[in-house]
This record gives structure tokens, sequence and C-alpha cells, in this order.
């Protein structure tokens, strides 16, 4: 675990460094295992591969159609597989329905596009209040949904991995393909926020 | 055994899944009304709270996955078809919610009686 050593640890990291030692000493765990996937995951996997496939659907229509209607294949041709991401579907944002993802039961979320979520994706506020009042917790996020626009939120119980496909801002009419994806944001894949113009 | 820094990597990106390649008959097709059972099993189960006894739409059909409320007991996988289920906010939060507003839950077969 990566720690600056001028702050005691928390009741949770010395808990978590006790059991991994443990581990390692009864030959349960590998250590190097355990730093290679944090590396994974800290360094490898994040939102922008869930940035490079909203912005390859934005620019190749017979793309999107393909990660419409199977996500987990379409995802796949990018390269993108894996843990918390065997069974995906993205949900496409359009003129009238604006897509949230959560997880009310624990933490579910796509890791090979998105990464590790964000604390606030684990919270109970979150988790708890965005199904019953999303709009209220949306303009928390500095994001008003207009009453005729639907609402609709998706809640990850199953082993399906949800991801919102945001609309493609206005303006941006023959940029490419990684200028793009550089517009895209975790937030927005999760429906908490829109992709805006650079000069919004 | 424990396995290695390779063995860990390739497990991470290759994942598993938990859909099964059994051809099972679904009891419901897109489109199909139905509602949650009002089910309150000690154990671990994946039907939250909020839907039990509420009517909803099914919204897609994803094929056959493990059924985890027996997984998790450890009394086997119970393949069966699970689904999208697409509630209104009215029918699960009552007149205070926006009437164009839904949410959806994925459900199994178990949690779903049709209507």
């Amino acid at each position: 675990m990566s720690t600056n050593h001028n702050r005691p640890l928390s009741d949770v990291e010395i808990r978590v460094k006790a059991l991994e030692s443990l581990l390692v000493e009864k030959g349960l765990v590998d250590a190097a295992a355990v730093d290679a996937l944090i590396d994974t995951y800290e360094h490898k996997v994040g939102p922008r591969n869930g940035a490079q496939v909203v912005a390859r659907a934005w620019q190749d229509p017979a793309y999107k159609a393909r990660l419409l209607a199977d996500g987990t294949a379409a995802i796949a041709e990018l390269g993108f597989t894996g843990m918390q991401g065997e069974d995906m579907v993205v949900v496409e944002n359009t003129l009238d329905t604006h897509n949230v993802i959560v997880c009310t039961l624990c933490s579910c979320y796509p890791w090979p596009t998105l990464g590790l979520p964000p604390v606030w994706f684990k919270s109970a506020a979150y988790r708890s209040r965005v199904v019953l009042d999303p709009r209220g917790v949306l303009s928390e996020f500095g994001l008003e949904i207009p009453a005729e626009i639907r609402v609709q939120v998706w809640d990850s119980t199953s082993e399906i991995r949800y991801m919102v496909l945001p609309e493609r801002p206005a303006g941006t009419e023959g940029w490419h393909e990684a200028q793009l994806a550089a517009l895209v944001t975790r937030d927005a894949m999760i429906g908490v926020a829109k992709v805006t113009h650079p000069n919004e | 055994m424990a396995i290695n820094r390779e063995q860990a990597v390739a497990a991470a990106s290759r994942g598993a899944s938990t859909r099964v390649a059994q051809v099972i008959a679904a009891r419901f097709k897109v489109g199909d009304r139905i509602r949650i059972r009002n089910i309150n099993p000690v154990g671990h189960t994946r039907v939250p709270r909020y839907i039990r006894g509420k009517v909803a739409t099914i919204e897609r059909a994803y094929g056959v996955f493990i059924f985890p409320d027996t997984h998790a007991a450890q009394a086997g996988e119970k393949p069966q078809h699970l689904y999208a289920a697409r509630f209104s906010a009215r029918e699960l939060w009552g007149e205070q919610a926006n009437p164009l507003d839904n949410v959806v839950v994925d459900v199994w077969d178990d949690y779903v009686d049709p209507i």
C-alpha cells in the first residue's frame, strides 16, 4: 500500500496491513501478486479506458450500434476486459432520457472501463438517495435535469455492470477521437455529470 | 497455494462471468408486466427491499446466470434467467416522484411473479 508516512495509520489501514502480513506469512498470498494488482488498478485501469470507448462510439456509428447491442464484446474490441466487467451493458443518454448508475446493495462498478469506484459512489448517502430522489442528488453534483427529461436510474443488483454513454457535446463536430476522449469524465459515465465543451 | 504475480494479473484481466451456458426456457420476455415477490430471506439476497411487492415491466432479458441467493449459501448455482425490470418512480415512491422517471433493477426469475 502506498502511504505518506507523516500521519498515523487509520484503523482500517492497520487492519489491512495485519491481514496482508498474516496471509503472506501463511503462504496464502504472494506479496508480489498483491503489488501487481494494486499497480494494475492504480495506474493501468481507470476512466480513461471508458473515455476511449465513448469517443469511439461518438465517432463511429457502427461501433456505437455494437456497443449498445453487446457492451462486453464492443468494449473488448478496445482491449478492456476483466474483473467487474465480465458482462457489460452500456445505456445511452438521449434527447429525452438521462441515465445514472448506482449499486444500492454495495459498490458494484465497471472496473475495466471506469477503474475503482470513487468513495462517494460507495457511500450510503449516494446509494440510498439516488434511487429515491435522483434529481435532488444530481442537483448536488451541479447537474439540473429539466422536469420534461426522464431520469432513469440503473441499480446494479446483479453481476451486470452498467456504464452511461453520454451525449456528445455540441461544437465538437470534426474533432479527432483523442480530442473527444479528453473531454469525457468519469462522472459523465456514471451519469452524475454531462460532457461539456471546453468553452462552456 | 498462493497464486503468483502473473496468475493474479491474468485472472484480473480475464475475470469470471457468472453467466451460465445452459438452455432454460424464460418465463418472461421484454415488455411483460411483473410483480416482485415480497420475500424476506434471512440469508444473502439481491432483491432490494424498495422493490418488494412492486409492479414493473421487463426492460431487458439477459439470459441465464448463477442465482446468488443459493450460491452465497453454498446451496448450489441454481442457474436461472436474469432480467432488468423497469419500475416507474411513482410506483416505488408515490406522488412525490417525477411521473417520467424510472428505476431499473436487475432481478432473477425467483424474485418475480407474473401479473
